[in-house]
């Protein structure tokens, strides 16, 4: 099994602000995740974290997030340019 | 010799330092961070003078760039013209503008000469033998170009669906370019999940805080070129929304420096309507800004989603006094034509936005029409002609016959205000 930690900008839009994602996150996949810096507001939630965990459960972890409605972005954001 | 002037980075968000090292985000909260000077020492070893007995390139003002030994690559870049038009203020409706031509910077014609010089330099400097870089565009052009002339290897990311015409100007250069399939956001995660697995230099990945305070020397030159002193008004293009944090950060080192007098700036920033994630946020009063997901506009050089340094953006023209505004397609292509028929510059279409935002921000107040705007102009409109196709009324062709050339002339000059010349 190939592990990986890879940290990632979690945007969530104002329907998804009041819905415990990171929880369901956390009760749906064998990851450790660790929330680095977090900013919410009533129509927006920007959420820095790490996970942690085996490569495959990683990836269907993002895909159930985009499923849900959050914006998955590297931490490094926009690293192509025009 | 730099040593002295570039201290260290540091986070943006909690102030922690960090070495001089090939990194971008703070380990503990993820914040960008930045190139840090020693300004005391700065303003003592700068002057005018000193400045301006050196070659007209942007590495005149080497000791506010984050190196610490003589520049490498790209040492031609920079000092590109700035140009002043009474033809174009008075299409704008403004007292004075002035064009800051970045249309004609060496070698690959855009802005993003300088920020490759600069983390080309460092990457050298690291001891780096690899770049690279993820672009649909300018940034690739200008990393491929640079790197062939210091004998760098380089890899250059694309999406796999760009045209044609945009790949060959980076093949030219001997680079290797590698297409990646699948939607924009997925390429994204890859190139990022690459940087971390190869120890190359990519140049706004790991050389991020390099990288980016090569933007500042326009706005050096900009305040040189004015004859020493800050625009009240300039507006800026923003994709990733660095390049207009940095010409502020600019103009502040200059006053920090005493190289300018201390006087109010004001910073605008202008996207294209169909990727507006910073002018949005901004307009709604917030900072936080939301993803555009699918970008769409034909100002592709603009077309970023996730702007990396939104947030900074935001808080810089708030804090200066600016505004945002963006600009649609056709606005846009009408500002590459304004720009073209009153300067003689040809830009490509994130020129086209700046001027049409630009217009906007006159003509709704938000900048005086008795003041002075800079329009910030990033790359040459030969890298985008084809979105002209259609736009533009095709050549009118006549046998060759000078009767028919008269005709043709006489009609013009029914329709025109000037009389001909015409030796008899």
């Amino acid at each position: 099994m190939a592990f990986a930690k890879q940290r990632f900008w979690l945007t969530f839009g104002e329907d998804l602000c009041q819905r415990p994602i990171i929880c369901q996150l956390a009760r749906s996949f064998d990851l450790a995740f660790n929330i680095r810096n977090a900013q919410v507001t009533q129509s927006t939630g920007i959420v820095a974290i790490e996970l942690e965990g085996e490569r495959e459960v990683l990836k269907q972890a993002i895909l159930w997030l985009e499923k849900e409605g959050v914006t998955v972005e590297p931490v490094e954001l926009s690293t192509i340019e025009g | 010799m730099q040593t002295q002037f570039f201290a260290h980075l540091r986070c943006r968000e909690c102030g922690r330092l960090y070495p001089k090292e090939a990194i971008h985000v703070c380990e503990w909260d993820f914040g960008p961070l930045e190139a840090i000077y020693d300004y005391e020492a700065i303003r003592r070893h700068v002057s005018r003078k000193r400045i301006e007995s050196r070659a007209p390139t942007m590495w005149r003002y080497r000791e506010f760039l984050p190196l610490e030994g003589e520049p490498s690559v790209g040492t031609q870049v920079g000092f590109t013209p700035l140009v002043r038009s009474e033809r174009l203020a008075k299409a704008l409706g403004v007292r004075e503008a002035y064009v800051k031509n970045d249309t004609v910077n060496y070698p690959t014609l855009s802005f993003k000469d300088r920020v490759v010089a600069i983390s080309l330099s460092r990457a050298k400097e690291m001891g780096f033998t690899t770049v690279a870089c993820a672009s649909t565009g300018n940034l690739a052009n200008s990393v491929a170009a640079n790197a062939a002339s210091a004998g760098l290897e380089s890899y250059v990311l694309i999406p796999s669906d760009l045209e044609a015409s945009k790949v060959l100007g980076s093949l030219v250069y001997g680079t290797r370019v590698v297409g990646i399939r699948g939607p924009y956001d997925k390429v994204n995660r890859l190139c990022s999940e690459i940087a971390g697995k190869y120890q190359w230099a990519f140049v706004n990945v790991n050389l991020r805080p390099y990288y980016a305070e090569g933007s500042k020397t326009m706005g050096f030159e900009i305040a040189e070129q004015l004859g020493w002193r800050l625009p009240a008004h300039t507006v800026i293009p923003m994709a990733s929304g660095s390049l207009l944090t940095k010409i502020a950060k600019s103009y502040q080192e200059m006053i920090d420096t005493e190289l300018v007098e201390k006087a109010p700036f004001a910073i605008y920033g202008a996207q294209a309507t169909g990727c507006n994630p910073i002018s949005d946020a901004f307009r709604k009063g917030t900072e936080l800004v939301q993803p555009v997901p699918k970008p769409q506009t034909i100002a592709k050089s603009l077309a970023i989603g996730t702007p990396a340094d939104g947030y900074y953006a935001i808080q810089t023209m708030r804090k200066s006094g600016g505004a945002a505004e963006d600009a649609s397609d056709e606005e846009l292509l009408e500002g590459i034509r304004l720009l073209a028929e009153t300067t003689g510059i040809f830009a490509e279409t994130a020129g086209g936005v700046t001027v049409a935002c630009a217009r906007k921000l006159i003509a709704s107040g938000k900048i005086p029409k008795d003041g002075t705007v800079v329009l910030c102009i990033t790359g040459h409109g030969l890298k985008t002609a084809e979105v002209l196709t259609g736009v533009l009324a095709p050549p009118r062709v006549i046998e060759p016959s000078l009767r028919e050339f008269d005709r043709l002339v006489s009609s013009d000059l029914a329709h025109a205000s000037i009389p001909a010349k015409m030796e008899t």
